[in-house]
């Protein structure tokens, strides 16, 4: 598995079929019932979280949790370390006359440099597996789908029957389906 | 949560109608207000570089005074931000969607603000890097790891950053939103800079929300941390009135008091100004009431058992603190502390208090009066009068002291004029998840 999610891209994508709804309920409906008849659906793009759809389409969950906690276990060596090599080996200090070895006085800058480190580091991971970048050019498949649009993105190819899935996501509610062939975008 | 039959469009079209159209008359006067402001800020941090922090009134008894008032109350003011999005977030109270983007970038900018005073009060700022752990011109003489001192600069710097990646990804599809909507090649440039090629993909969408959960999990014990860390840079001192094992959750519960007390002031005047009355309605305003009056209480039993616990101790130092708080020179200072943030809060117990505007404004203001006198009290009255009575000085504000104050609102009014004129003050997304309360 590439530390990108190559499921994001959609440059070299042959053929899209593409449903176009505006409700929801209407867009849950229709991924169910297409995955229910063996369909595999590339993604589904939203203009804010639909709880549940990520189960339906099959993403699976993620590992930035386990990042999390990588990220927060190496921010805590770090500041023990820091603070061995600079207060205890390479010039202990004595201030009135307080141990020189760990104390409950270096937590907090043990706590702070964790969380640093998770929520950096986290993020930083979070924004490469997501293709996510300063700058680049998005791949929008309906220009209102950051807005109050829902668009379902099924790649075709060979085996794949196209109008069977056309049909389930007519009766199920969309309010368009566009097929999108090299780029093109033309209204089956 | 949201009133008025909004759909996503109309919630797109309402958020980020300031954006897409031409500042408002009104924008325009509040904008110049605060460079005005800001202005002052930038005179009187010249004097006070210039000549030296002599031109502030603080003298060897009462070495801190309203600097380290004004950055207690700062950083109190940001907490009110984090612990909107990261403890209701966890608590999963969805109110807090209409005002939790608002709130967070007021966290920004008032660490901006609180982090003012104690660089300036170094003195000699250029060397302010001293307080950070590297290897310096002095053999290899490191930063103390055990002065309460260090642990602020860690704490805050790091609050400031975690709290700006908090802000700057939930505000990624928000801003993508903006994108596909503006015109103009600049506005078009910036947008699609700061969207990073945001699609909405439900993968991506997935992984938004964990990351979101993760940080607003990390955030909430770093909030409570920033403001303990604060409170022993008092508690680990041996000043009568400073120390004190009660501080960390005292000062946790007056920050959030002082920061919801912000929040209604900054959110009832942008609701009624950018015509927002069916996002942030009067059931948000009512649970932020609840919250102030809560915590004003808190900090009520706080204060009261700082004097039970002074007398309880028998030691004769603690005792005459607290009594000099009370009648002794600043008895004003103190009594308008108590009147402000424990005998006004109580009025929320009637309902028509926690829901009419003005009233809650005009509270917000009483609350954020009195939170900054607590902390004049706690600093000045614990130190104007020393052991020794030859230390005995009276201290008041210089007008660099105060223009510094005033200008730090410059700073803050500044900072949000241009966050609620170019991103949308609102979390779209978010809001939009919650128009209709499926269950």
């Amino acid at each position: 598995m590439g530390l990108i999610d190559k499921n994001l891209s959609l440059r070299n994508r042959r053929k899209l079929i593409l449903g176009i709804f505006d409700d929801e309920d209407k867009l849950m409906d229709a991924s169910s019932a297409l995955v229910h008849e063996g369909v595999h659906i590339q993604d589904v793009y939203t203009p804010y979280p639909v709880h549940g759809l990520d189960r339906i389409i099959g993403v699976k969950r993620s590992n930035l949790s386990v990042v999390a906690f990588l990220c927060g276990l190496t921010g805590f060596s770090l500041a023990c370390l820091m603070i061995w090599y600079m207060y205890v080996y390479d010039w202990p200090m004595n201030i009135g006359n307080k141990p020189e070895r760990f104390t409950p006085s270096w937590i907090p800058i043990m706590f702070e440099s964790t969380v640093l480190c998770t929520a950096y580091g986290m993020g930083f991971f979070f924004f490469i597996r997501n293709r996510l970048l300063h700058g680049i050019q998005p791949e929008l498949l309906h220009d209102r789908q950051t807005d109050d649009t829902m668009v379902i993105c099924i790649e075709t190819g060979d085996g794949v029957n196209e109008s069977k899935i056309v049909d389930i996501m007519r009766s199920k509610g969309a309010t368009e389906v566009r097929e999108r062939n090299g780029g093109v975008q033309t209204t089956i | 949560m949201v009133t008025g039959g909004k759909t996503a469009t109309d919630v797109t079209r309402d958020i980020s109608r300031p954006i897409l159209n031409k500042p408002s008359t009104s924008w325009k006067v509040g904008f110049t207000l605060s460079l005005v402001f800001l202005g002052i800020f930038v005179a009187s941090l010249f004097w006070t570089l210039w000549t030296g922090i002599g031109v502030w009134n603080i003298n060897k008894s009462v070495m801190w005074g309203w600097d380290i008032t004004n950055f207690v109350w700062w950083v109190g003011i940001g907490h009110a931000g984090t612990l909107i999005s990261a403890i209701l977030l966890l608590f999963r109270q969805k109110w807090r969607m209409s005002i939790n983007r608002s709130a967070e970038a007021m966290t920004i900018f008032a660490v901006i603000c609180a982090a003012m005073f104690p660089v300036f009060h170094m003195g000699r700022v250029w060397v302010g890097y001293w307080a950070l752990p590297l290897p310096n011109a002095f053999g290899s003489l490191w930063v103390n790891f055990n002065s309460p001192l260090l642990w602020d600069v860690f704490a805050i710097s790091t609050y400031f950053s975690v709290s700006l990646l908090f802000w700057y990804i939930g505000l990624i599809p928000d801003i993508a939103t903006i994108r596909d909507k503006v015109k103009g090649k600049y506005e078009k440039f910036f947008y699609r800079f700061f969207s990073m090629g945001w699609t909405g993909s439900t993968r991506t969408w997935a992984r938004y929300e964990l990351v979101s959960l993760i940080l607003a999990g990390l955030s909430t014990p770093l909030v409570l941390s920033v403001h303990t860390i604060v409170s022993t840079d008092f508690a680990t001192s041996v000043v009568p009135g400073w120390h004190t094992t009660i501080f960390p959750p005292y000062f946790v519960a007056g920050a959030i008091f002082s920061g919801f007390g912000m929040v209604a002031t900054l959110l009832i005047v942008a609701r009624k100004v950018m015509n927002y009355e069916n996002y942030i309605t009067i059931g948000h305003l009512d649970a932020m009431t609840k919250i102030i009056m809560l915590t004003g209480s808190l900090v009520g039993i706080a204060y009261l058992t700082e004097l039970f616990i002074a007398w309880y101790s028998g030691v004769q130092y603690e005792q005459y603190a607290f009594m000099n708080r009370a009648t002794g020179p600043y008895w004003w200072a103190y009594w308008s502390m108590m009147s402000c943030n424990v005998i006004a809060p109580q009025v929320f117990w009637f309902k028509w208090a926690r829901t009419t505007p003005w009233f809650i404004f005009m509270m917000s203001i009483v609350v954020n009066v009195g939170m900054w006198f607590e902390r004049f009290v706690i600093i000045v009255t614990s130190l104007h009068r020393d052991y020794l009575p030859s230390s005995w000085v009276m201290y008041s504000g210089s007008l660099t002291e105060v223009g510094l104050f005033l200008g730090t609102f410059g700073i803050f009014f500044t900072c949000f004029f241009l966050f609620a004129k170019f991103l949308p003050v609102i979390n779209m997304s978010e809001v939009k998840t919650i128009l209709r309360n499926r269950e």
